[in-house]
């Protein structure tokens, strides 16, 4: 296993993903169907959740392939190109989620996120199936005139299409350039990393802890209106995190526990999921003060918590085992 | 200003060069990965107490969050205990640096802060929920400030050090 294969296999759920999302979410509209609306709201979250590790092991694949043989201009569009898409991509999964905690209230989302849902997720997908055939085009020219495209000065040959969406596309180096030009820049991101991380364990920590049946006297649903505050944590977090990796990809993708800290925010996700899709919240959700949590609950409490220290401590061994897989080591 | 000698004393004992030089991973950064943990606890316990009384969650009973104060003075605990280790490892580095002094006002004034809440706002039994409000809002939302200055002068301090060691300053 290495990250070229890793990116095969990642590759692509957020393509297909993005399609399926986008799909049930038209489809709904159709029918005034609201569980088919948050089916797919949950599907555009995920979708956004997996497109991480996909685009990070897009940048170590790149790193490994780098080569004769292989179009560096290809692999640059490729790039700009997943750069474009992520951002789009992760601006959607954060407004469903949004949209779901709206709906969780009212039982269906504000009209002004169903319209930026429906914008965003329709140039995801655009941007996804750009992102899918540049990819194609550095491995695969048997299927287009892949090397052909690309003259001897190194520009790309762009179809109409391609070449509208290329001027929006970031070129990666001076992307990572302006990430990196200044520490106090770097070091302001770190500290928004931290605040974002200290929200996330203040109010999940607590949410947790009552479930798992400490602080007992406190009733779960106001607990639980403290989520938005974890919510826009993980968001400054997951923006400030790829800034850095896209900054210093070279610090982290030779990293082991790096890749554990991605491993355990899937494992958060799929937790947080278990929790939220099975009748697991339901049964939590109302609890009042002095009332026991059922021991599923208590469960994935317990994980939540244990998951989320993981992360912090894989995360703090970054630096100094940044080289554990590097080859050669 | 001469940098004291006794820094260079704290650096040449075992202990100190131990932590910045083993490659164990028990080592250096286990009491920072600790140390981190510590600030979690402390500053997201606070921040949770300090958002309810400005009006977020607002359906949440006040006074049974008293409880969380046992977590802050815990959090509080690992972070002197890893603090002071983190400083017996680079004495120099941090007591030179103007920027460790800034931190350290930063978490007095919170910590100052955290306490009053506790007895003056928590352990009033006289107190309802508004009285409660009413007397601590300006307490929590200065506790927010301070600690959201502890934290952006602690991640400042590697890039604001003059010297990494005695004698040795930066990239000599």
């Amino acid at each position: 296993m290495n990250y070229a294969h890793l990116h095969l296999l990642l590759n692509h759920f957020p393509i297909i993903g993005t399609i399926i999302g986008l799909g049930l979410f038209l489809v709904s509209f159709l029918g005034k169907n609201s569980d088919l609306r948050r089916g797919s709201y949950i599907v555009l979250a995920a979708i956004a959740l997996i497109s991480i590790p996909t685009f990070l092991s897009g940048f170590g694949a790149q790193l490994m392939i780098k080569g004769p043989g292989v179009s560096d201009a290809l692999l640059q569009r490729h790039q700009g190109s997943a750069l474009l898409s992520l951002w789009f991509m992760e601006a959607t999964g954060a407004l469903a989620l949004i949209g779901l905690w709206q709906s969780q209230k009212t039982s269906h989302p504000a009209r002004w996120n169903v319209s930026a849902v429906l914008v965003l997720s329709l140039l995801t997908a655009g941007l996804m199936a750009r992102t899918g055939n540049t990819g194609g085009d550095i491995r695969h020219p048997e299927d287009r005139p892949g090397e052909a495209m690309v003259a001897k000065d190194g520009t790309v040959t762009e179809g109409t299409v391609g070449s509208i969406i290329r001027a929006f596309e970031p070129t990666p180096e001076k992307f990572s350039e302006a990430v990196t030009f200044s520490k106090w820049w770097w070091t302001f991101m770190m500290i928004l990393h931290f605040l974002g991380l200290i929200m996330i364990v203040g109010t999940v920590g607590l949410l947790d802890l009552r479930i798992m049946g400490f602080l007992k006297q406190l009733p779960i649903a106001p607990v639980h209106r403290f989520l938005p505050w974890a919510m826009a944590g993980l968001g400054v977090n997951i923006l400030t995190g790829l800034l850095a990796f896209i900054g210093l990809p070279e610090n982290y993708i030779y990293s082991g526990v790096f890749w554990l800290k991605m491993f355990s925010l899937l494992l958060l996700g799929l937790n947080a999921a278990v929790f939220y899709l099975t009748d697991i919240f339901a049964g939590v959700e109302n609890l009042g003060a002095g009332e026991d949590a059922p021991i599923s609950a208590k469960l994935i409490a317990a994980s939540s918590l244990f998951l989320w220290f993981a992360v912090i401590t894989f995360g703090r061994y970054i630096q100094p085992l940044g080289d554990t897989l590097r080859p050669g080591n | 200003m001469a940098v004291p000698l006794i820094f260079n004393s704290i650096e040449q004992t075992t202990l100190s060069t131990w932590l910045r030089e083993s490659t164990s991973v028990f080592g250096f950064y286990f009491i920072l990965l600790f140390h981190t943990i510590g600030m979690s606890l402390v500053v997201g316990a606070s921040a949770v107490v300090d958002l309810r009384i400005l009006g977020i969650a607002s359906g949440l009973p006040l006074k049974p969050l008293k409880r969380l104060f046992t977590i802050m003075w815990v959090g509080l605990g690992i972070n002197v205990t890893t603090g002071l280790f983190l400083l017996t490892a680079y004495p120099t580095k941090a007591l030179t640096n103007p920027d460790f002094y800034i931190k350290l006002t930063f978490i007095a004034l919170a910590v100052t802060l955290m306490r009053r809440l506790s007895l003056r706002v928590f352990s009033d039994a006289s107190l309802d929920e508004v009285a409660m409000i009413a007397k601590g809002k300006t307490m929590a939302a200065w506790s927010l400030v301070c600690w959201i200055g502890a934290v952006s002068a602690g991640r400042l301090l590697s890039e604001t050090s003059k010297y990494v060691l005695y004698g040795h300053l930066w990239g000599s």
